[in-house]
């Protein structure tokens, strides 16, 4: 992949100019369902549009004893990261892509997570702090399942490279694989029942508490893009692309629309769950997965 | 590492100020200092300025809850100083007045739980059905919170045709039956969020002197619609639900039994409703002198008044008033210790905690 290429993937599709617009139309749909799920009218179309507008327009009171700078960079290196995420993305069938990219698209989705954690403690308010250590506590939990399901897959189908598996027939280790980021996916984005970091209710929407205006929108910009790359990866490893063309791409859309859909459902119908819990969960989660996937490697050995 | 952290006195999980200082090590509480008085308005003393008629208006503004039970204990006490016993039809109102009043605050209170767990669809639908309770009071008084029902020697407006009122008070208990019960004792998540954390012991509950629904979660039988019945409670069948577990889950299951019992009480008192007066008019009020108290079960427990009169004064020469959250908040510090971080605002809100009454 040439220079060319890849700013072009970055800046224009499946990168900024695609994924931006479609973080806003997640964020909404998002906002949408679980709204008509408790019987409410919702946001308009347009307002996370509008919400990023109005929140870009407002200046940020300076804040002593915290380093402006540092707080500026962490969102911007959130958006930065998810937005690389999603350029990696092979919404188009033949994108190209290169030997290793899934290793590079699991990093910059990881980067928020970081981001975020730095951010609680930059902020230097106690509610930040607690929701950054909910956040390191969630990330090394949940992550063990979704790199372990991610690499498990990549392994079986012998290639780190995402136009490629994306191409391969799906295996049963393969849809295992798939279900146990599904079931990570909540906790990535902070949505109910694993929504911890950012509980408003307990700690004040922890990291975020110290962030106002433009910064704020980066970071609604930043989860709204985090969307788009988990429904994309979840995408792209489900439906293998039969080289038809844009029928793929519109496959592509549609599934991560669906998952969206899916995520906000379970959002509406759970309550928080605590953190002690959330990691016994998704440890459970972990060894379950891995008992299941060393045997069904076994299994396909045996059948070769 | 211990550090201090403090929830309100502004604070999302709170419904009013208050401040809870809670002493934590990781996500652990070992320990929390309870503050209030961030909303006295001095409600008393205006009292002590105010006539009689004019009282009963200003002690209905101390909650915005349980607005009708502030003005029956008062009026109950105005009464024994005056010596004017209400006809029958006024009690029977009276009880249709506080059961209303009961279920509009336990389904506002788990909507409030609800969202502590972070349960917001449930939040809506607690409401929704909130909004229904309001309707039928809506009907019977003309009003949504502050309902003006309560007189010396009765009620101010009567229900003229009780019978009609029953299809509504069927319909809520269809919803509570069918919504909000199951989704509070059957749903994993919420489930995992209430059962086993607050805990408040049984000889706890005693010693710190909690009552109504935070009592009968411990394990103490108490409830003064069956102790001391006053309106017309004693002519009612209905049980006292009690739960032995203590923590947030049999509060909570405490306070859905007895939306249920409610739902009975109300059908009793509106088929059972006996024709007469529903006041003893207009005529002069005579007060002698002296200390009358009178007791009543809110929704959140005892309310007690205490009213001093001079004789031939228009004004109380004290209304003192001593609210369940008083008797409940202490029991918070006991619920939280050792509790986790993110239980500490379902802890606290487990006793329906309502400190615009305390503060008054």
């Amino acid at each position: 992949m040439n220079l060319t290429i890849a700013l072009a993937r970055l800046l224009i599709f499946p990168g900024l100019l695609f994924a931006v617009p479609t973080a806003w139309f997640f964020l909404w749909v998002e906002r949408k369902a679980v709204a008509l799920m408790q019987q409410r009218i919702g946001p308009p179309f347009m307002q996370p549009f509008f919400d990023f507008i109005k929140l870009l327009g407002k200046t940020t009171p300076a804040r002593s004893g915290v380093s402006g700078l540092l707080m500026k960079a962490w969102p911007l290196l959130a958006v930065s990261a998810a937005a690389g995420a999603v350029g990696l993305l092979p919404v188009l069938p033949l994108s190209g892509g290169f030997q290793g990219d899934l290793v590079l698209l699991l990093a910059l989705m990881e980067l928020p997570s970081i981001c975020i954690i730095a951010a609680g403690f930059s902020s230097r308010s106690i509610f930040g702090e607690i929701g950054s250590a909910r956040e390191a506590v969630l990330t090394v939990s949940y992550n063990v399942v979704f790199l372990l399901a991610v690499v498990s897959i990549a392994v079986s189908q012998h290639t780190f490279r995402l136009e490629a598996l994306a191409q391969l027939p799906a295996s049963p280790l393969r849809w295992l694989g798939v279900l146990a980021i599904l079931v990570c996916l909540p906790a990535k984005l902070h949505i109910n029942p694993f929504s911890l970091p950012n509980a408003e209710q307990e700690i004040y929407s922890g990291p975020m508490i110290e962030y106002a205006g433009p910064e704020l929108a980066m970071w609604e910009l930043s989860h709204g893009l985090e969307w788009v790359a988990a429904a994309g990866l979840v995408a792209t490893l489900a439906v293998p692309h039969f080289a038809a063309g844009w029928i793929d791409s519109l496959l592509f859309v549609s599934l991560s629309f669906g998952i969206v859909l899916l995520l906000s459902v379970l959002a509406a119908a759970t309550a928080r769950l605590a953190i002690d819990t959330t990691a016994r969960f998704y440890w459970r989660c972990a060894l379950m997965f891995a008992g299941l996937a060393i045997a069904s490697t076994l299994l396909m050995r045996l059948r070769a | 590492m211990s550090y201090k952290i403090p929830m309100g006195p502004y604070h999302p999980a709170l419904e009013e100020p208050y401040k809870l200082d809670m002493i934590c090590d990781g996500e652990t509480v070992s320990d929390a200092k309870l503050h209030i008085g961030f909303n006295f308005r001095g409600i008393e003393h205006l009292a002590e300025t105010r006539n009689y008629i004019q009282v009963i208006a200003l002690m209905e503004r101390v909650c915005g809850i349980c607005s009708n039970i502030h003005t029956l204990t008062l009026c109950q006490a105005m009464e024994k100083l005056t010596g004017i016993e209400p006809p029958l039809r006024a009690l029977y109102i009276r009880v249709v007045m506080a059961e209303l009043e009961r279920l509009h605050s336990h389904v506002l209170w788990a909507g409030i739980a609800a969202k502590l767990m972070g349960f917001k669809t449930m939040f809506m639908t607690c409401f929704a059905l909130r909004e229904k309770v309001m309707d039928v009071l809506q009907a019977i008084s003309g009003n949504r919170v502050n309902y003006s029902m309560n007189r010396i020697g009765g009620v101010n407006r009567d229900i003229e045709d009780p019978l009609a009122l029953l299809s509504m008070v069927e319909e809520l208990e269809r919803e509570m039956v069918h919504t909000i019960i199951p989704i509070f004792t059957t749903s994993t998540t919420a489930t995992l969020r209430c059962a086993g954390i607050g805990i408040l012991t049984n000889e706890k509950a005693i010693s710190c002197g909690v009552v109504g629904p935070t009592a009968r979660a411990s394990g103490v039988p108490q409830d003064l619609r069956r102790a001391a019945p006053y309106a017309a409670y004693s002519e009612m069948e209905f049980d006292v639900p009690v739960e032995k577990a203590g923590d947030v889950r049999a509060r909570l299951l405490v306070r859905a039994l007895e939306i249920m019992q409610s739902c009975r009480i109300l059908r009793q008192a509106l088929t059972k409703m006996p024709s007469g007066e529903f006041n003893t008019g207009d005529g002069k009020i005579v007060f002698s002198t002296g200390t009358a108290t009178s007791r009543v079960e809110a929704p959140r427990g005892e309310v007690v008044y205490s009213v001093s009169w001079k004789e031939n004064s228009r004004n109380p020469a004290r209304v003192h008033v001593r609210t369940p959250t008083f008797q409940n908040m202490p029991a918070i510090r006991w619920m939280v210790i050792g509790a986790r971080l993110a239980d500490t605002p379902l802890i606290q809100a487990s006793i329906d905690p309502c400190y615009s009454c305390t503060d008054r």
